[in-house]
């Protein structure tokens, strides 16, 4: 079956023009134009004495221990890298952690209940390409937990 | 005008309705393995930042309501699409909605880069239309115009998965060629930790290789698109084994990606192939038959 020639004109037509917006995305654009955007996973180039930041939450429960958030879907309803985007704006206002006690505790009602969160910076130290010794944590933001 | 026929080779129908039944349930996969977390969104749309397209089409803001829609209305417009039984009319509910699905799905601050080839996919597929319904329509060798734009254009956005991923390493170094040097696995490994991960982290000169060898198999990538047969399969089996090593250093999967490699694989020859062998192995049998009544003759004889 043969297409006519509006058909095919169109057809390829619409191929050029996607294939000029994905390569305007990946020359220009951000994230922000999926499906479009640049394919930016693990792009960049890391220096061989970099500081490799791993950001995580730890929380103290209502049983008094202390335990690592897991950031996922099935965890506390949120990723870990939903977390490192939104970084910046924790720090200044860590109440936009009270959600993530929340999320745990709607999921896992049965499970100790999160009183206290700290949003922890862990950074580990490359020399020459090596990783160098166990990382170093600091605490970015606190939040005691509303009930 | 051989640049324009390049866009849209005569491919058999065929190919297009095994397409349909294994995207449209991989879209059902995808929906509870990977982009997952949509029906969450619009429980807690306090996180929500609308993309682009979302903003552009004035898209509402995830709630319960319309993700719980979306999800059935995806359910049942997929399960009916992969059957091929009014594959157009499901395949166009489909399109938006996934689109839509995905980008609400990664509408928190991080987007995923696996999606392309599939969401494309989605749109291209509903544009082929064939006279075969169901059953019937997986052995259709009527060669379409149509159906081979839908396949380039799937082909296309899996090579340009890998190839924009080439350029995407060159700008972010600001159009230089460090990437390969660099120490990108070790970092990922790093943020990401396991066992064949940490044991690589011994020998960063195995991860440089790495590294050398992906960027070059990316930046390579469109050959595959002009090979035939037997190399292109090389080629396929290359970013295969490509997405096989992330698996297992990095536990990152790209199975949306990998899905769509199928539009490469001449699918429409499963059922010509099934029924000779069938054909081929009844004949076989009344051959057998014939030599036996040959040998009891003799026997008698």
């Amino acid at each position: 079956m043969r297409l006519g020639p509006v058909g095919k004109g169109l057809r390829v037509l619409v191929a050029v023009v996607g294939i000029g917006l994905l390569i305007n995305g990946s020359v220009r654009a951000s994230d922000d134009a999926w499906p479009f955007g640049p394919m930016s996973q693990y792009a960049m180039s890391v220096p061989d004495d970099a500081k490799i930041d791993y950001t995580r939450i730890s929380a103290v429960t209502d049983a008094g221990t202390t335990v690592d958030v897991p950031l996922n879907i099935e965890g506390a309803g949120v990723a870990r890298a939903e977390i490192e985007a939104r970084t910046g704006e924790i720090v200044k206002d860590p109440s936009l952690l009270q959600q993530v006690a929340d999320g745990w505790a709607r999921k896992h009602p049965d499970k100790p209940k999160y009183v206290k969160l700290e949003l922890i910076r862990d950074t580990t130290q490359l020399v020459k390409g090596r990783v160098e010794g166990p990382p170093t944590s600091q605490v970015l933001a606190t939040w005691e937990v509303r009930p | 005008m051989r640049l324009v026929n390049w866009f849209t080779p005569a491919i058999a129908l065929g190919r297009i309705a095994w397409l349909r039944t294994v995207l449209y349930l991989f879209v059902i996969l995808d929906m509870h393995a990977f982009v997952r977390d949509t029906r969450d969104k619009g429980e807690h749309p306090d996180l929500y930042q609308p993309l682009l397209l979302e903003r552009l089409l004035h898209l509402p803001t995830p709630s319960v309501a319309n993700t719980t829609a979306l999800y059935i209305v995806l359910i049942v417009a997929c399960l009916i699409g992969a059957t091929n039984y009014f594959p157009r009319i499901a395949g166009w509910i489909v399109a938006p909605a996934f689109t839509w699905w995905v980008l609400i799905g990664m509408s928190d601050g991080k987007v995923d880069h696996d999606h392309l080839a599939l969401v494309i996919a989605l749109w291209v597929l509903p544009t082929v239309g064939g006279a075969r319904r169901g059953r019937a329509s997986y052995g259709d060798q009527t060669r379409s115009e149509a159906a081979g734009w839908a396949i380039r254009c799937i082909q296309i956005c899996v090579i340009a998965t890998y190839f924009l991923s080439s350029v995407a390493k060159l700008r972010s170094a600001g159009w230089a060629l460090t990437w390969p040097g660099s120490a990108v696995l070790t970092w990922a490994i790093v943020r990401r930790p396991h066992p064949v991960g940490e044991w690589l982290l011994h020998y960063p000169w195995v991860l440089h290789v790495m590294q050398w060898v992906g960027i070059i198999g990316e930046f390579c990538s469109p050959v595959i698109l002009w090979l035939k047969g037997r190399w292109q399969l090389f080629g396929a089996l290359f970013f295969l084994g490509f997405h096989a090593a992330n698996t297992a250093i990095l536990l990152i999967h790209f199975l949306p990606t990998v899905v769509c490699w199928l539009a490469f694989a001449p699918l429409e020859r499963i059922v010509p192939w099934f029924q000779a062998r069938r054909s081929d192995h009844s004949g076989e049998t009344e051959h057998e038959a014939e030599e036996g009544r040959e040998a009891q003759q003799q026997a008698g004889a």
